[in-house]
């Protein structure tokens, strides 16, 4: 592998990880605060909450 | 504090005499891992000449390993931890008491693969004393690593495969100096085998004094 | 769900993290350009030595989030018996920094891989800091490993604590056998990895690359925090929906 390959290599892969790794994070998060009924609901009306959280 | 890690030693010795499980099972497949080992090395008789002191210790890993589940076992399928916290035991004497019937287990498990060693893979002694002296080194580190580690995950489900993982890197340091101290031993090395034979009683002494002092914590429930 | 549930706990964004998240993702492109492009080719290395603002500031992101676990644990057992929460948040505290941990020791042993066959010709060599790095990361695979068990949440996080400290205790007992190992009958080798001297515009990269590299460490390790407190609530509202479903069922049997 020449130099310059490597270094993408590297970098690539680096940034690949902690892009997963943080996404990972963050959809876990969501998931569970979804589970549990809290969310972002400040935006959202009262009526279409309801439908979201029945289809889940 | 005496009376109590004898009263452990004795009570985790009788249950071993009982079942023989130790010299009945781990020792034989023990000695199955030095044949295997054999196999990988395509037993040739120079590379098993030199590599006999890691094979050795590779192999006390695999039986010793499998001691430490058992010693933990024997506690938590009859809920015999409860019965420690409730009797007037305390957490270092059982530590100690675990440990040393796990010293007498292991010790006679490197016995039996010791001779299995020297007959198999055709090594000579030149340093008995270092060779003993780093045996007893290792397994003293070995014993107290291993009821550290072994009630850390004593009760657990999925213990079998758990132990190992927590154990390999803290044994990682006593495999390596245990191989380099035995290659002396055994006049392969002219490095510094009793340094490493010390520096096993160092890793044996830390492990020890955490352990009298962090064993009531791993014991607690909740 | 009632209404008291969703204002008292929080989704894992806050305004503030919300800050600190684009933050870590300007201070990261910038890197890449001081890194990548500005930042000149080594004299002895050429282009391999941009590996290093990745591999070194990830290896001392790893060491103090390995520093934080420690910390956390020991405050932990001595909080638990004292504090309202139990430690919990010394715990939590413990189990975010050392899961971020063990995804930087793995970044440092890629990207040293990485820049080991560009420079040495070979992905590994055993030498000390090789080798302590990657039974680190094993040992901290276990404790993440334990963390995750199906057990009484304070007894496992008991155990967790007492293993990240004789972890922690460990790290140096490996390090001075495994360098002991290596100087003893290898002296040779360790010169085919030479370093490169590190000055000026390289030197102030690093600076920032370990700059950027800890904004994104804090941003991972305060959203896992969140979640591990997430997961906490789901497992004591689950174990509270079970108790209750138990008792209306004894009731009708009775």
């Amino acid at each position: 592998m020449s130099e310059v390959t490597t270094v993408v290599t590297g970098w690539g892969i680096t940034f690949i990880i902690v892009a997963t790794y943080s996404m990972w994070v963050v959809s876990r998060g969501k998931i569970i605060g979804q589970e549990l009924g809290i969310g972002e609901m400040e935006q959202a009306d009262p009526g279409k909450d309801a439908d979201a959280t029945t289809d889940l | 504090m005496l009376a109590e890690t004898l009263l452990v030693v004795r009570k985790d010795l009788r249950v071993e005499w009982r079942a023989k499980v130790a010299l009945g099972q781990v020792a034989p497949l023990a000695l199955l891992i030095l044949v295997v080992l054999a196999f990988a090395l395509d037993a040739n008789s120079s590379l098993l000449e030199l590599g006999a002191g890691g094979l050795y210790w590779v192999a006390v890993l695999y039986g010793g390993t499998l001691l430490i589940q058992r010693s933990f076992d024997v506690e938590t399928d009859d809920g015999n931890m409860d019965a420690f916290r409730m009797s007037a035991i305390g957490a270092p004497s059982l530590f100690l008491g675990k440990s040393l019937a796990l010293f007498v287990q292991i010790g006679l498990l490197e016995l039996v693969l010791g001779s299995g060693i020297a007959l198999l893979y055709n090594v000579r002694v030149t340093d008995w004393v270092l060779l003993f002296v780093a045996a007893v080194a290792g397994t003293v580190a070995f014993s107290v690593c291993g009821v550290l580690w072994g009630v850390m995950s004593a009760g657990l489900r999925v213990r079998a495969t758990l132990l190992p993982l927590l154990l390999v890197p803290v044994l990682a340091p006593i495999l390596l100096a245990g191989s380099r101290a035995f290659e002396t031993a055994l006049g392969v090395r002219a490095d510094a085998g009793w340094t490493w034979a010390s520096l096993m009683f160092v890793i044996a002494a830390i492990h020890t004094a955490i352990g009298l002092g962090a064993f009531g914590f791993l014991l607690e429930e909740g | 769900m009632t209404s008291t549930t969703r204002s008292n706990a929080k989704m894992t964004a806050t305004p503030a993290t919300r800050v600190l998240g684009v933050l870590a993702i300007a201070a990261t492109a910038l890197m890449a350009v001081l890194g990548l492009f500005i930042s000149p080719a080594d004299v002895i290395q050429g282009e391999a030595v941009r590996m290093l603002y990745l591999h070194v500031p990830s290896i001392w992101i790893a060491y103090g989030a390995f520093v934080l676990t420690s910390v956390s644990s020991i405050l932990f057992l001595r909080a638990r018996k004292r504090r309202e929460d139990q430690g919990r948040h010394y715990d939590r505290l413990a189990g975010s920094a050392a899961e971020v941990g063990v995804v930087f020791t793995g970044i440092t042993l890629i990207t040293g891989m990485l820049w080991g066959k560009v420079t040495w010709g070979t992905y590994w060599q055993w030498d000390a800091r090789l080798t302590t790095t990657i039974l680190l990361f094993v040992t901290y695979l276990g404790y993440l490993a334990l963390r995750r068990l199906p057990a009484d949440p304070m007894v496992r996080s008991q155990r967790a604590a007492v293993m990240a400290l004789i972890s922690f205790i460990n790290v140096p007992i490996v390090h001075y056998s495994v360098d002991w190992w290596r100087t003893l009958h290898q002296k040779a080798s360790l010169s085919v990895g030479r370093r490169p001297e590190i000055t000026g515009e390289m030197y102030w990269t690093l600076l920032y690359s370990t700059l950027a590299v800890t904004i994104v460490a804090t941003w991972l390790m305060i959203h896992r925090y969140r979640v591990i407190r997430l997961e906490e609530l789901r497992d004591e509202e689950a174990l509270a929906a079970l108790i209750s479903s138990r008792l209306k069922n004894d009731d009708g049997s009775n």
